[in-house]
């Protein structure tokens, strides 16, 4: 269920009606019109100038800080358009470390821990508690969720 | 700040109910007044322990800890627990009824939704 929410009607930066957000996905690669629409949304909000502290990825939206996923030439890559997305706007993308564990996603620090072959988070993406989801939802104006 | 977890999965059909369930723990953790709604066969949640339907962690001992973390506005949806054949004495925690038309009412007393 993506979420929906009031947006200001303004489309210049710097605007003072700005809010900040705080986005959680939970939808996988796989779900591909719903992912399409966190992204996309989230790209909305900073082009009309909101805030977005942190992008939180929940459940199976994990696997999409996965650095090992190949999409086919004709298709968009998520991972690739979200890390363009948070080098731009240095945006905080937090994923939930316990489902990334359990799905495979590991960074070198994890890998270590639990003498794993190889680490494949995607650069650009961060191992969190599911505590930034809670300290985000606290500071925010506005949390949005997408994915069922 | 309010956060109603809204929970419509069955216990074990996927890990959703454990994951809805641990966000409620940790935003109780964080002092953020979460309440959780049970809708369809998320109702199910809330049957009482005594089986052992699969090597994964028993989702009642989760629902058992809500309490302890001071999680006391369970709400279930009278409409689902009809249509899932149950009485509200069946369940393992004491709730709240609400009925469906009363919902939205219910929806506008939090400031955040997460919905499972």
């Amino acid at each position: 269920m993506a979420g929906f929410l009031y947006m200001p009607n303004t489309t210049h930066s710097n605007n003072p009606t700005s809010l900040s957000y705080c986005i959680v996905v939970r939808c996988g690669p796989n779900q591909q019109s719903q992912s399409l629409s966190a992204l996309q949304f989230t790209q909305e909000l900073l082009a009309q100038g909101h805030t977005v502290m942190r992008v939180f990825f929940y459940q199976q939206a994990v696997l999409i800080a996965s650095s090992l996923t190949v999409v086919p030439q004709d298709e968009a890559s998520l991972t690739l358009q979200w890390q363009t997305l948070a080098q731009e706007y240095q945006l905080e993308l937090g994923v939930c470390i316990a489902g990334a564990l359990h799905n495979g996603i590991v960074n070198p620090q994890e890998c270590e821990r639990y003498q794993l072959e190889a680490a494949n988070l995607a650069q650009g993406f961060q191992l969190v508690g599911l505590g930034q989801l809670a300290a985000a939802s606290a500071e925010c104006d506005r949390l949005v969720s997408f994915g069922a | 700040m309010s956060c109603l977890i809204t929970v419509s999965q069955s216990p074990y059909g996927s890990r959703s109910a454990k994951e809805s369930l641990d966000a409620a723990l940790v935003l109780a953790a964080f002092e953020q007044n979460p309440g959780l709604l049970f809708i369809d066969d998320g109702v199910l949640q809330l049957l009482p322990k005594g089986q052992q339907p699969s090597p994964h962690k028993h989702i009642g001992k989760i629902i058992s800890a809500l309490e302890m973390y001071d999680i006391e506005e369970l709400w279930v949806e009278t409409e689902s627990l009809q249509e899932l054949g149950l009485q509200v004495d069946q369940l393992s925690q004491p709730v709240k009824l609400v009925c469906r038309q009363q919902l939205s009412e219910l929806w506008s007393k939090y400031d955040q939704h997460l919905v499972f």
